[in-house]
C-alpha cells in the first residue's frame, strides 16, 4: 500500500533534516501550484509499504496570514495526508506545540516527532513522553534528526498509525475556558449532519469563532451557511464583550493556556546553567561594533571563494568547450549544420556552462549560511538599511548575490517569506551589476576613457545600486505598498550544518539552474546565431575587392618610389665617401640610410594593412548590416538615434538581451575581428574609436547596458520566481524604459554642458 | 452580515505614561500587558508566544540600533523598535 505522509512543523525545528533522513536522496523539488514556495516531495519504503512524503512549508500557525500557512493549511484541510508527522523542537516546546494544538483539531491521524531531545536535556528539561502522548492524543517519538537516532521507531509509528493497527490517534479535544466552549457548542449545533459527522467539525467551529476568513468562506457554501454565520457573529460578539479583546486573540491565548497545562503535567524543569554556545557566538557575530565589519568580511569571503575557487574548474570547462568546438568542426563537414552546432549551440551554451562552478560554489556557501542559522542574523544586522527601501533585512542576501549573477540571486529571493518582499526584491535585483556586464565596461571604458577606466567602471556599479534603491523606494510607495509585513523574526540557535543537507540544497538549486537556464540559453543562442547567419547570400553595394586592389597598387607604387629614392641617396652618399679604412658597406653613413629606409618601409606596410583593415571592416560591416541581425539594427536605429546610438549599438543591445557578454562578441563580429574576442582586443577598440562614437555616447551606452534587462536567463528566473508574466513583462519594460531615460539624460545634459564631446 | 468587525479593544495611541517594550534597556525584563497594532500583527505575536503575562527580556540591539533582540519563552526573537513600541509592558525582575 502507498500512504501519503505530510511533515508539518515550525520553521527551524529540524523538519527538513527529518524529511531528508526519511527519504534519503529520493526527493523531488518543485513549486506549489501557482506560488513560488518550494514544494519538497520524497519517497521511502518500509516493511512492504511505500510512503510518499511531502515536506510542508515551516509555519508557526495555520492562520493563513502567509502563503506558506495557506499552503500547509489547505493541504491538511483537504485530507491529502494519511498521516501527519508533526516535528516539534523539544528544547522550545511551548511555542512549537501551538501549531500542534491546531493540527490536533484538524483530526488527522498524527505522529509527533520530538526533535532535538539532546538540546532539551542540555537545557535541563525532562520530558515524560508517555504522558505527553496521552495529553496530545497522538504517539510521540523522540528523535535526533541530525544523527538519525529514533528514525526507525518513527517509521514504525507512522506505519501503525497509517494502518490503524494499534495506535490510532484518539480524538482528544483542546479544552478552552468554559465561556469559549459554550460558544463552540453553540456553533456546532448549527452544523448540518454532514459537517457534524466530520472529524474536522470542531476545527471548523473554532476557526469560525476566530473570524477566520477561509472558514467563513467555506461556511458560506454550506446549505446551513446562513444560520451558522448568524450564530458565529453572535458568539464572536459575546466573546469580545466578555474578554474585551478580539475573539481571535482570546482563542490564541487560550491555546497557550492549554499548552501550559499540558506541560505542567509532563515536563520537569531542572533549569541548570547550560553552555549557551549560540548566545556566545552571537556576542561576536551580532556585536554592536563587530557585527557589521564581520558581516562585510563574510560577504567579501563569499565572493572571493566563489570567484577564486570557481575560476579553476572554469578554465577546465572553457578548455573543454573550445576543445569540443574544435572536435565538432573537424567531424562535421563545413556546412550550415556545422555552424549551427559549433557556433550556435556549443558556443552559446558553453558560454553559460562556464559559470556553473561559480553558481554551485555560491549556492553551497549560501546553504552553509542558511543551515547554520547565520542568515537570520544577516536579516537582523541589515534590516535597518533594507527597511529604508521598504524591504525585510533578509532581502539583502539576494542583492549581494546579484553582483555575481542575477539568476541565482533572483532564485535566492525564496528565502524571503512575504510574496510582496519577494517580488520587490526580484524587481530591483537586475540593477545590481552582474559579472557578465564587466567585460562590456572594460571594453567600452578602455576604448574611450583609457585614463579613467576604473572610475567609470566603479561608477557603473554605484549607479546600479542607486537605481536599485530608488526603484525599491518608488515601488514600495506605489505598486507594492501596504503589503509589507512587520519584522517578526526568530533567531534560531546556531547549528553545525550536515554535509548531506548542504549537498542536497546545493544540488537542488544548481540543478534547477542547469535545467531552466540551459534550455533558455540554448534557444537564445541559436536565435542569435541564426540572425547573424541568414540570409546566406548578400549582394554588396560596394566593390571592396577593388578598394583593396587599389590600396595594394597605391602602396606598391609608393614602395617603388621609396626604393628609387633610397638607391639615389646611396649613390650620392657613396660618391661623397672617401675613407680608405672602412668599406662603404660597413660605414656609419650607409647604416644610417639603411635604418632610415627600413623604418620607412615598415611604416608604409603598417599604413597599408591599416587601410586594408578598414576596407575589410567596412565590408564585414555591410555584410552584417544585410544579415537579419543588421536589418534588425537598422530597423530600430531611428528609435535609438536620440541616444546617439548607431545601428551597431542597436545590434549589440539586442544580442545583449540574450546575455550581456554577447555585447562584446557582437562588436567582434561587427568590426570583423571574429567572434572569439575578449574585451582587450585592439581590433574592436580601434573599430569603436573609428565608428563615430563619442565618449559621451559611449557613456550613454554603458548606462544603457547597465540598466536594461540583464539577460534571457534572468527573464526566465523572474518569470519563475514571480510566477506571473505580468511582473516579468513589467520588469523588462521598466528596466528598458529606465535605461533609455537615463542614457538619454546623460547625452542631453552632456551636450548641454559640452562634456566629453 | 459578512463584514469583519474592527477589533473592539485596541490600544489608543496616546499612552504617554505607559511603559513600552521599546523603552526597556538591554538586559532589562518586562511582562507583557497588552499588544497594540493591526490585528494581524497582534495575532502573529500571540502565536509566537508573546501572550499577556509572559516575561520578555531585551537582549540587545542590532549594530545599527534597530531591530532589537528579545528572549521570550526561551527562544530569541527580533522585532523592530516601531513594533516594540506597540507592546505595553511592566518592568519585572
Amino acid at each position: 500500500m502507498t500512504f501519503n505522509i505530510a511533515i508539518a512543523g515550525n520553521p527551524n525545528c529540524g523538519k527538513t533534516t527529518i524529511f531528508n533522513t526519511l527519504t534519503g536522496s529520493r526527493q523531488h523539488v518543485g513549486n506549489w501550484p501557482g506560488v513560488t514556495v518550494e514544494r519538497k516531495a520524497g519517497h521511502y519504503n518500509y516493511s512492504d509499504n511505500s510512503y510518499d512524503v511531502i515536506d510542508l512549508p515551516g509555519t508557526y500557525s495555520l492562520s493563513a496570514f502567509s502563503v506558506e500557512e495557506t499552503i500547509a493549511r489547505q493541504y491538511l484541510v483537504d485530507d491529502n495526508a494519511d498521516v501527519v508527522v508533526n516535528v516539534v523542537d523539544a528544547s522550545n516546546l511551548d511555542r512549537n506545540l501551538f501549531l500542534t494544538t491546531q493540527l490536533i483539531e484538524l483530526g488527522r491521524p498524527m505522529v509527533i516527532a520530538l526533535n532535538m531531545m539532546d538540546m532539551a536535556e542540555e537545557k535541563g528539561l525532562e520530558i515524560d513522553i508517555e504522558t505527553l502522548a496521552t495529553l496530545l492524543g497522538a504517539p510521540v517519538v523522540a528523535v535526533v534528526g541530525r544523527t538519525g537516532e529514533g528514525i526507525p521507531e518513527l517509521k514504525e509509528k507512522i506505519l501503525r498509525v497509517a494502518t490503524a493497527i494499534s495506535e490510532k490517534s484518539r480524538n482528544i479535544n483542546i479544552n478552552y475556558p468554559r465561556d469559549i466552549e459554550v460558544e463552540i457548542q453553540n456553533i456546532l449545533t448549527k452544523f448540518g449532519p454532514r459537517e457534524s459527522a466530520s472529524p474536522k467539525s470542531r476545527w471548523m467551529a473554532v476557526k469560525l469563532l476566530e473570524s477566520d476568513q477561509m472558514a467563513r468562506d467555506h461556511a458560506r457554501t454550506l446549505p446551513e451557511g446562513e444560520a451558522i454565520l448568524k450564530q458565529v457573529n453572535a458568539s464572536v460578539h459575546r466573546l469580545e464583550l466578555l474578554f474585551k479583546d478580539t475573539s481571535r486573540a482570546v482563542i490564541t491565548q487560550a491555546r497557550y493556556g492549554f499548552i501550559k497545562g499540558a506541560l505542567m503535567e509532563c515536563v520537569k524543569e531542572n533549569l541548570k546553567q547550560f553552555n549557551d554556545y549560540s548566545r556566545q557566538i552571537d556576542r561576536i557575530l551580532t556585536n554592536r561594533w563587530l557585527g557589521l565589519p564581520l558581516f562585510g568580511l563574510l560577504m567579501w569571503l563569499m565572493f572571493k571563494i566563489t570567484y577564486d575557487l570557481g575560476s579553476i574548474p572554469m578554465d577546465w570547462i572553457d578548455a573543454g568547450v573550445v576543445g569540443l568546438m574544435d572536435l565538432m568542426s573537424r567531424i562535421i563537414p563545413e556546412s550550415m549544420f556545422a555552424s549551427l552546432v559549433v557556433d550556435g549551440m556549443i558556443g552559446g551554451v558553453g558560454a553559460i556552462a562556464v559559470f556553473l562552478p561559480n553558481i554551485f560554489i555560491l549556492f553551497f556557501i549560501i546553504a552553509i549560511l542558511e543551515d547554520s542559522g547565520y542568515m537570520a542574523r544577516v536579516a537582523f544586522i541589515m534590516d535597518r538599511v533594507m527597511h529604508n527601501i521598504g524591504l525585510h533585512g533578509k532581502a539583502f542576501i539576494p542583492m549581494v548575490m546579484g553582483f555575481g549573477c542575477n539568476v541565482p540571486a533572483i532564485m535566492g529571493t525564496r528565502i524571503l517569506e512575504s510574496r510582496r518582499d519577494r517580488i520587490l526584491t526580484v524587481l530591483i535585483n537586475p540593477f545590481m551589476s552582474c559579472s557578465a556586464r564587466l567585460p562590456v565596461y572594460v571594453l567600452v571604458a578602455g576604448a574611450f576613457f583609457p585614463d579613467h577606466a576604473a572610475t567609470v567602471i566603479f561608477s557603473m556599479y554605484v549607479l546600479g545600486i542607486v537605481a536599485a534603491i530608488a526603484t525599491g523606494k518608488l515601488f514600495s510607495k506605489t505598486i507594492l505598498k501596504g503589503m509589507s509585513k512587520p519584522f517578526v523574526l526568530e533567531l534560531p540557535p546556531y547549528q553545525r550544518p550536515t554535509g548531506r543537507s548542504l549537498l542536497l540544497h546545493t544540488w537542488e538549486r544548481g540543478y534547477l539552474f542547469i535545467q531552466k537556464m540551459g534550455s533558455v540559453i540554448l534557444v537564445g543562442s541559436i536565435l542569435v546565431w541564426a540572425l547573424g547567419y541568414f540570409p546566406r547570400d548578400v549582394t554588396l553595394d560596394h566593390d571592396y575587392k577593388r578598394d583593396a586592389r587599389n590600396i595594394n597598387f597605391k602602396y606598391d607604387d609608393q614602395h617603388i618610389q621609396l626604393g628609387e629614392r633610397y638607391l639615389k641617396s646611396i649613390e650620392r652618399s657613396q660618391s661623397e665617401y672617401h675613407s680608405e679604412m672602412i668599406p662603404y658597406a660597413e660605414s656609419s653613413d650607409f647604416l644610417r640610410l639603411k635604418r632610415q629606409h627600413d623604418s620607412l618601409r615598415v611604416l608604409l606596410r603598417d599604413q597599408e594593412s591599416e587601410e586594408l583593415f578598414a576596407v575589410r571592416q567596412a565590408e564585414l560591416g555591410e555584410i552584417t548590416s544585410k544579415k537579419w541581425i543588421g536589418r534588425l539594427g537598422m530597423t530600430i536605429e531611428p528609435l535609438i538615434a536620440p541616444l546617439g546610438f548607431s545601428w551597431r549599438e542597436g545590434v549589440a543591445l539586442i544580442t545583449g538581451f540574450v546575455a550581456k557578454e554577447i555585447v562584446v562578441s557582437t562588436y567582434g563580429v561587427l568590426f570583423g575581428v571574429g567572434e572569439d574576442v575578449d574585451e582587450a582586443n585592439q581590433g574592436v577598440i580601434q573599430g569603436l574609436r573609428t565608428s563615430g562614437m563619442t565618449p559621451l555616447v559611449a557613456l550613454s551606452f554603458l548606462v544603457f547596458t547597465l540598466l536594461y534587462t540583464p539577460c534571457l536567463a534572468t527573464v526566465a528566473a523572474i518569470k519563475r520566481e514571480t510566477g506571473t508574466w505580468a511582473y516579468t513583462i513589467f520588469s523588462v519594460v521598466y528596466s528598458v524604459a529606465l535605461a533609455y531615460s537615463l542614457a538619454f539624460a546623460v547625452g542631453y545634459f552632456g551636450r548641454m554642458f559640452q562634456w566629453l564631446t | 452580515m459578512f463584514n469583519f468587525r474592527k477589533p473592539r479593544h485596541q490600544l489608543s495611541q496616546d499612552h504617554a505614561g505607559e511603559l513600552r517594550l521599546s523603552d526597556l534597556k538591554p538586559g532589562e525584563k518586562g511582562i507583557i500587558l497588552e499588544i497594540g497594532g493591526s490585528e494581524q500583527f497582534r495575532i502573529r505575536l500571540l502565536e509566537m508566544g508573546l501572550t499577556k503575562g509572559i516575561e520578555v527580556s531585551l537582549d540587545k540591539y542590532a549594530p545599527l540600533m534597530d531591530p532589537m533582540e528579545l528572549i521570550v519563552r526561551g527562544y530569541h526573537l527580533s522585532l523592530r523598535e516601531v513594533d516594540a513600541h506597540k507592546i505595553a509592558v511592566e518592568r519585572s525582575e
